[in-house]
């Protein structure tokens, strides 16, 4: 693959662009976690799109491999933060039938 | 090839990611970002990042969306009427207007650097190897040296990783727990 790097951080930039609107327009907590799955995606693109064009630099040069470590550190993190939330969803369904983010603004109010 | 596909992909994880935002049906949200993952996948893997991908499939796909499928079907979430505006109406909303135009102006920031840059920088005056990571080494190279730099220089972090998903299976089942009645609450 011969593409320049720029466009794999151009990618990364419409994905997370694409989540955090999701995040701040919907109202459903699911999807508002998909779309914290999904910026945090983007990160991990823009770690290995680094860390590639590091690796280019320097022809001949070992690759560079601290962007995948941290790829694989921000895949941990997102599984830790989708099971958290998930469990955080039961319990306010459970306690309030409701998943929509407008009905839970008890510290808001 | 690869580059055609790259965009090809690069195109269909967009258009995923779109429908994240933008589908009614929870069930259908959790489908399309399933699509994202997968293009992402390949993409890492066209970028010479096999074990990456590998992991992006198995704890992304594999786990994390069963997890959400999990949860929406057993609240059964999919039958929910008239839960909040979707489709384009999500755009009608109050603080919407600002929400798109702070987005959209930071997304057109980004394209302009990425795509403006002047031919003379770092970036652009390097010669592309023919085959990307594959010219610089063995792609077996990547895997290996991914494990010696895990279990070596970044052997703390992963232990403190390690803790870290022990305390959130724990906290997980706490805060999922059915308090019965009686008993403090936790």
């Amino acid at each position: 693959m011969t593409v320049p790097s720029s466009h794999l951080f151009l990618l990364a930039a419409i994905l997370f662009s694409i989540g955090v609107l999701g995040f701040f327009l919907r109202r459903n907590v699911i999807v508002v976690l998909l779309c914290i799955e999904l910026m945090l995606n983007a990160a991990n693109l823009t770690f290995l799109a680094a860390s590639r064009m590091h690796s280019l630099d320097v022809p001949g040069a070992r690759v560079d491999l601290q962007g995948p470590i941290f790829a694989i550190f921000v895949i941990v993190i997102a599984a830790v933060e989708a099971a958290v939330g998930l469990a955080l969803v039961i319990a306010l369904y459970r306690r309030k039938q409701t998943v929509s983010l407008d009905d839970v603004s008890l510290l808001k109010d | 090839v690869a580059n055609a596909l790259f965009y090809l992909t690069a195109v269909l994880t967009v258009v995923a990611a779109g429908g994240v935002v933008l589908l009614r049906n929870p069930i259908s949200n959790v489908l399309a970002l399933l699509v994202a993952f997968f293009c992402l996948a390949t993409i890492y893997l066209l970028a010479g990042f096999q074990f990456l991908a590998a992991a992006q499939i198995l704890v992304y796909a594999g786990a994390i969306m069963v997890l959400f499928l999990f949860v929406i079907m057993m609240l059964n979430l999919a039958h929910l009427p008239g839960l909040e505006p979707v489709g384009l109406a999500v755009m009608k909303r109050g603080k919407s207007a600002v929400t798109l135009a702070v987005v959209s102006a930071v997304l057109c920031l980004s394209a302009a650097a990425v795509l403006g840059t002047p031919a003379t920088s770092v970036l652009a005056a390097q010669p592309m190897p023919a085959e990307g990571l594959d010219a610089i080494g063995p792609t077996a190279g990547v895997t290996t040296g991914l494990a010696g730099e895990m279990f070596g220089r970044y052997l703390l972090p992963f232990e403190a990783v390690s803790m870290l998903l022990l305390a959130t299976a724990v906290a997980v089942v706490v805060l999922a727990k059915r308090n019965r009645p009686g008993e403090p609450r936790a």
